[in-house]
């Protein structure tokens, strides 16, 4: 740890007052798109100059100072197990299906930016998604995307304060919404369906006042 | 003796006469066409851009020219009298507020270079560019591009509708001192905003202010086509005259591109603005740094203070979208 906080310091040193670009944080922006039957999570991942040392630290496996499509490979796949989205409070496997991994003479100018597209193939009525990845460095945004054209309704997005989580109910319509997909509310619609059956039954066994009198 | 220079650019400015309707879309053709004309073959074909090119069309960044290379021509490799009549064309293009502002975001970064050493080869009004998508006409859509680093101005010209959107104003500093005189590029999208949020009761607060940090644009750079949920306030929870205050602080945006095209674009966003939200990250004390949002259905605005430099106050990124016509896309349909 003290040797990381020696290299952020040396890297701050080096990199100059006044650039242009986000310097010491590691900035991590999701943006999350549901659809009535998958979640995508896009990941943008841009490493300040400043905290290179410590990002090529966790990556370059074998210190030779590149990065291998094998430690790329192994770094994104980091990054997908550091993620978590569970939907209707089940956990919601997220798959890569696309990324982009920029040269290490990119960063060095502080300009690179990972790019990450995951997906799940559930959706539901409540989301929630939480980023664990590097937080000691780590600046985050997390936003849901709007989808008009799919009558997509998001409630209140809940965050914790630096924008690690977020979890947010949603619907596409109550009467589009693909049960099969959303277990909490089918399990709500058949307890109603077996309470209604029984007040039915009920109903039909009690004797009429009629039959009562006679 | 540039910045007095440029100074009595802002000055004139004043006292150029009001655009009307009728004759803008001509006179910013005309002016174009001018520009153009004063350069030479080569110059013209590193200028020019096919009006599809979506590649050059979205070449626009927060960052200095070095990092992410722009095209077309660079303002230091232009001569006096090309410079001249580009300035102008921006000048007839712009409103007079928004030609300051932008004047004054330019300025911001040859200050910037300064005070780097000023030998920093990535800061400076010389490295400003400007392109053109399409042939300037009145009747068929075109597009002015200009910008470096801190600003992106993207103008899509349909007939006498001047576009502005997706456009990118910041500074750093945000603050600085030509010849005595206090240069604040943003400041009145700053004093706005807070004058905003403190004009709002405490259960109007309670909705606006979102319980976490924003560290950055949403919506930036690179993020074409995307439109997040709305958060905070909606301005039909707001009374009249802080709605009227919302517009204002709207019309630094909206007001930068021409008044006859900004007039057309605030009669668009004062007709959504029921269905417009108001959103805060941050302190409400004027001089702290606070993120805000203003996002309607037709508009994505984000101002957001960055750490770097030390004083995130000192340097400010904003964003100007609408998400339903950015680059024309309405018009035009790309």
């Amino acid at each position: 740890m003290r040797r990381m906080a020696v290299s952020l310091l040396l890297a701050v040193s080096l990199a100059g007052g006044a650039s242009a670009h986000r310097l010491d944080e590691y900035l991590q922006a999701t943006l999350i798109g549901v659809s009535r039957d998958s979640t995508d999570v896009e990941i943008h991942l841009t490493p300040g100059v400043a905290i290179l040392p410590i990002w090529l630290a966790v990556i370059d496996q074998d210190r030779d100072g590149r990065i291998s499509p094998a430690e790329e490979r192994a770094y994104l796949d980091r990054v997908v197990r550091e993620v978590e989205l569970r939907v209707d409070g089940v956990p919601a496997p997220l798959s890569l299906i696309e990324s982009s991994f920029p040269t290490l003479e990119v960063l060095r100018e502080g300009l690179g930016t990972l790019r990450l597209k995951l997906r799940a193939a559930r959706s539901g009525h409540h989301l929630r998604f939480e980023n664990r990845h590097l937080p000691q460095v780590s600046a985050y945004l997390v936003n849901c995307l709007e989808a008009p054209s799919d009558g997509l309704v998001v409630g209140r997005q809940v965050r914790d304060e630096a924008q690690r989580s977020i979890s947010f109910d949603y619907s596409f319509g109550a009467d589009t919404v693909p049960v099969s997909r959303a277990p909490g509310a089918f399990w709500l619609a058949a307890i109603v369906v077996l309470l209604l059956a029984r007040a039915v039954v009920t109903v039909c066994r009690r004797p009429s006042a009629a039959s009562v009198r006679r | 003796m540039l910045r007095t220079t440029l100074l009595a650019a802002v000055l004139f400015c004043g006292f150029l006469p009001a655009q009307t309707s009728s004759n803008n879309a001509s006179k910013i053709v005309d002016s174009a066409n001018a520009f153009l004309g004063s350069l030479d073959e080569g110059q013209r074909s590193k200028v020019l851009f096919d009006f599809k090119d979506a590649a050059q069309r979205v070449k626009w960044s927060n960052l200095p020219t070095t990092m992410v290379p722009r095209a077309g021509l660079k303002m230091g490799d232009l001569t006096a009298p090309q410079k001249k009549a580009a300035m102008s064309l921006l000048a007839v293009t712009l409103s007079k507020s928004g030609y300051e502002k932008v004047l004054a975001i330019v300025e911001g970064d040859e200050t910037l270079k300064a005070s780097s050493g000023g030998g920093r080869a990535m800061f400076g009004r010389d490295l400003f560019y400007i392109s053109f998508l399409g042939k300037p006409s009145v009747k068929e859509p075109w597009m002015l591009q200009f910008g470096g680093h801190h600003l992106a101005l993207n103008i899509t010209m349909v007939g006498p509708a001047g576009i502005l959107t997706p456009s990118l104003t910041a500074a750093q500093p945000a603050k600085y001192t030509v010849d005595g005189k206090t240069v604040r590029p943003l400041g009145a999208e700053n004093d706005k905003a807070f004058a905003l949020i403190n004009a709002l009761d405490e259960a109007q607060r309670k909705q606006a202010i979102l319980n976490y940090k924003v560290a950055d644009l949403v919506l930036g750079p690179g993020q074409d086509g995307k439109t997040i949920q709305p958060e905070g306030i909606k301005c039909s929870a707001m009374n009249p005259s802080q709605q009227a205050m919302l517009l204002d602080l709207v019309g630094e945006w909206a007001g930068i591109v021409n008044e006859p095209a900004a007039a057309v674009r605030m009669a668009e966003l004062k007709a959504n603005l029921p269905a417009t939200w108001f959103a805060w990250s941050g302190p409400t004390t004027n001089g702290m740094p606070a993120y805000y949002r203003v996002q309607g259905p037709t508009l994505v605005i984000e101002y957001a203070p960055q750490p770097l430099g030390g004083d995130p106050t000192m340097h400010i990124h904003t964003i100007y979208r609408d998400p339903t016509n950015d680059y024309g896309k309405k018009s035009v349909g790309h």
